[in-house]
């Protein structure tokens, strides 16, 4: 009898909570219009194309000296993510300061199979991930792992602090 | 075109926009915005938090599109963008305190006695589902109203399928309690 109780109560519950919600359509002209304007962070492409060779080996000797995967350059915002993967046929960086488009941040190949790329990064918090041959997420295996990510893939966390931090 | 567009699949939308018309993404808001609004807004309990939880979900998901896997399930990753966001939205409005307010919406719609009875039983509704703990409003919707597999929610919410089991459990009773409690007041 209680069961049964509990069956109409909790069903009826269900039955309104089914119930179509009426969504504001003008939603729909806010979500377009937001899309289409520039990233908050927008990059600009990276002033170092001339000399990426010079910056690779750079890149080359950090992870094998430093054997951290990411690294700040000298430059005070200028950011070096380096990935080793020799078996890759190309890697893309991508994260929140690219909008995750793979064009915008294709790493260069160096030798023994790494990879590097320079950018420049404003202060903030950045959800970042390796995309391997166009088809494979990885995640920076020496940055902390993004606990926040709703998407699915892995993706890595880096934090800019303000100048002199 | 306008049809044309409506009517293609999820995995087509998806390829148009990867290939740069911004555009057809409008047909897969206007596709999904009803029906992840009702989740919304039953997680989050504010139609304008819900709404705002709702817009930022779709925006962070065409940013993202590109980590969008399978396209033929956008409608499944997008719901784990809004899971994620009404997480995020329910936590930042419970730290507010915000006192529950019924939805204007259906408040104006009482026009008869009929109607007025239909409100007050969704208020009692909205009131019983908002006492309950986020994790088990979240299963308990997931499963019921949305209609979705335990492996389903285990995928979008990071539970195990035992556990979400549980919460669903816990829920009703509470449901069932919690609505006998106003119904009695």
């Amino acid at each position: 009898m209680f069961e049964q109780d509990q069956e109409d109560i909790v069903e009826r519950v269900i039955r309104e909570l089914r119930r179509p919600a009426s969504i504001d359509r003008a939603l729909d002209a806010r979500v377009m219009s937001e899309i289409a304007r520039p990233p908050a962070r927008p990059v600009t492409r990276r002033p170092f194309a001339r000399i990426w060779p010079w910056l690779a080996a750079a890149a080359l000797l950090a992870a094998a000296v430093i054997a951290r995967p990411w690294s700040r350059d000298t430059r005070a915002d200028a950011f070096q993510f380096v990935l080793i993967a020799p078996q890759a046929a190309s890697v893309a960086l991508v994260g929140d300061f690219n909008d995750w488009d793979p064009a915008r941040a294709p790493m260069h190949a160096a030798r023994d199979g790494v990879w590097a790329t320079v950018i420049p990064l404003a202060p903030g918090r950045y959800r970042y991930a390796f995309l391997v041959d166009g088809v494979e997420w990885r995640a920076d295996p020496g940055a902390p792992a993004a606990r926040d990510d709703e998407f699915g893939t892995p993706s890595s966390v880096v934090t800019v602090g303000g100048r002199g931090t | 075109m306008g049809i044309e567009m409506v009517e293609a699949g999820d995995a087509e939308l998806v390829r148009r926009i990867r290939a740069g018309d911004i555009g057809a993404y409008a047909a897969l808001v206007a596709r999904y915005r009803d029906r992840l609004g009702r989740y919304a807004l039953h997680m989050i309990g504010d139609r304008e938090d819900a709404e705002e939880a709702l817009q930022d979900a779709f925006v962070r998901a065409f940013r993202s599109l590109a980590r969008c896997d399978d396209p033929e399930r956008f409608g499944a990753w997008l719901y784990g963008i809004l899971v994620n966001r009404c997480r995020t939205t329910g936590a930042r409005a419970a730290r507010r305190r915000r006192v529950f307010v019924r939805d204007d919406h259906a408040i104006n719609g009482a026009a008869h006695p009929n109607q007025a009875d239909r409100v007050e039983w969704a208020d009692v509704v909205d009131r019983a589902l908002a006492r309950l703990a986020p994790e088990y409003r979240e299963a308990f919707l997931l499963k019921h109203v949305e209609d979705l597999e335990y492996e389903e929610i285990a995928e979008l919410t990071g539970a195990g399928v035992s556990a979400l089991k549980m919460r669903v459990k816990r829920a009703r009773e509470q449901l069932q309690r919690f609505v006998k409690e106003a119904e009695h007041v």
